[in-house]
């Protein structure tokens, strides 16, 4: 304890996108195995210690956007004061750098702060590397971490993939919504225009039960509810107030047709075809 | 057709007599009673173009007469005609065996607003009672092959 009181103690902590990245500190700049940590080099020499991780976790931003990086820097060397070079670089997959900063952190016990680096606006899609290591006076070994990104672009404000699986994803629920409200104005057509049957009418007075029945359900098509309510008001003539089935003819059932017909173009204008079943 | 067949092989018979049949099978014959000269010769036409053999009638008599004589497989029929009107033609054509079940469409300004007119059309049950003014001829036409087609498949 006594000796890690001696020594300066830096941790540098690098999160991104919320997620808390402890950084490795590396004797080279290779690219990491991504998962475990990667060092935990301990060095005595001239009384200095760096500890660093990696969570290992991609990101995405597309080309102009910013990194948010979040930066921790602990000095565990007892309150002695550390200038901190510290260097951000965005690497292509191939080691190109295509972006770098620097700024110098002075670093007491804990430095916490956000570096937001842009991402360059000609940045093509891929996967990048985000780099940041640490150089100060009296440092044995480099301390570097890396995390990788994915640079895409975007379609009206959603990453290029996110805006095909939104938009795949919609096209399909509106496909099958257009295919179920089609269907069902189908059925409910079908179900409303069928032909209802009067096989429990007495054959000599069915014949008029069906003609009453189909005109009105023609007429239904044509000009809508108000059919219902015409045939409503016909004396003799009882139907169901939803269906449009006829219930009852109390009248005789000629009379009752011709006064339909009648009412019919007399509220509507509209003369009345019909057709017996069967043909 | 027939008749000329009857001096050849018996064959040659069967042949001319299945011949025959088709043609007669391929071309149905629709006669058209209205007494307005312009519709007549719309429908006439029409029907010629749809492969039909149209038969002419400008009143109730003479549509009777063709109708018993000939036999068409369909009558298109208007109501109010001079000499006879359609209705009195179609309870006539009724009373024949023949006439009975034949395939009447009912091509008409007159609206079923009297109880008379209704109780005849519902006793001598025409196929359809269509309104001239609400039906184009194309649509009344695809109406005979409708019922042409039923009829050939029972």
């Amino acid at each position: 304890m006594k000796l890690l009181n001696n020594n300066i103690f830096i941790c540098l902590l690098v999160m991104t996108a919320g997620l808390i990245f402890a950084l490795p500190a590396t004797a080279s700049p290779e690219a990491p195995t991504m998962g475990a940590p990667l060092f935990d080099v301990i060095s005595q020499l001239k009384g200095l210690r760096v500890d660093t991780s990696n969570a290992g976790l991609t990101v995405k931003v597309a080309p102009g956007e910013l990194l948010p990086i979040s930066v921790k820097l602990a000095n565990f060397g007892g309150g002695k004061r550390v200038d901190v070079l510290v260097t951000y670089l965005i690497v292509t997959s191939a080691g190109e750098e295509i972006y770098s900063t620097t700024e110098t952190v002075a670093v007491e016990t804990t430095a916490s702060f956000v570096k937001t680096i842009q991402v360059p606006f000609g940045t093509a899609p891929g996967i990048y590397t985000a780099r940041t290591s640490i150089v100060y006076q009296g440092q044995v070994v480099p301390a570097t971490t890396q995390f990788p990104f994915t640079v895409e672009r975007k379609i009206f404000g959603l990453f290029q993939s996110e805006f095909y699986l939104y938009g795949g994803i919609m096209l399909l629920v509106a496909t099958f919504a257009g295919i179920i409200s089609r269907l069902w104005i189908r059925r409910r057509r079908i179900t409303r225009f069928m032909p209802v049957d009067y096989s429990d009418i007495p054959h000599d007075k069915r014949v008029f039960y069906e003609l009453i029945s189909d005109t009105v359900m023609g007429m239904r098509g044509q000009v809508g509810e108000s059919a219902l309510d015409i045939a409503k008001q016909i004396n003799g003539l009882v139907i169901d107030e939803k269906t449009g089935r006829v219930l009852k003819l109390t009248e005789k059932p000629s009379k009752v047709i011709a006064e339909l017909v009648s009412g019919y173009e007399k509220a509507l204008g509209k003369k009345v075809s019909f057709s017996f079943r069967g043909s | 057709m027939v008749k000329k067949s009857a001096s050849l092989s018996a064959g040659l018979e069967i042949y001319y007599n299945k011949y025959y049949v088709s043609m007669m099978e391929k071309q149905k014959t629709i006669l058209v009673v209205e007494d307005e000269k312009s519709l007549r010769e719309a429908i006439v036409d029409i029907l010629r173009l749809k492969k039909f053999l149209p038969l002419e009638a400008k009143n109730g008599i003479e549509g009777v007469e063709l109708a018993l004589a000939t036999h068409p497989d369909l009558i298109l029929l208007d109501i109010v005609m001079p000499e006879m009107d359609g209705m009195t033609a179609l309870k006539k054509i009724r009373q024949d065996a023949w006439g009975e079940k034949v395939p009447v469409i009912i091509l008409t300004n007159l609206s079923a607003t009297s109880e008379q007119l209704v109780e005849d059309v519902v006793t001598h049950k025409p196929m359809h009672y269509l309104i001239k003014s609400d039906w184009k001829l194309h649509d009344v036409v695809k109406k005979i092959e409708t019922i042409l087609e039923t009829q050939s498949t029972l």
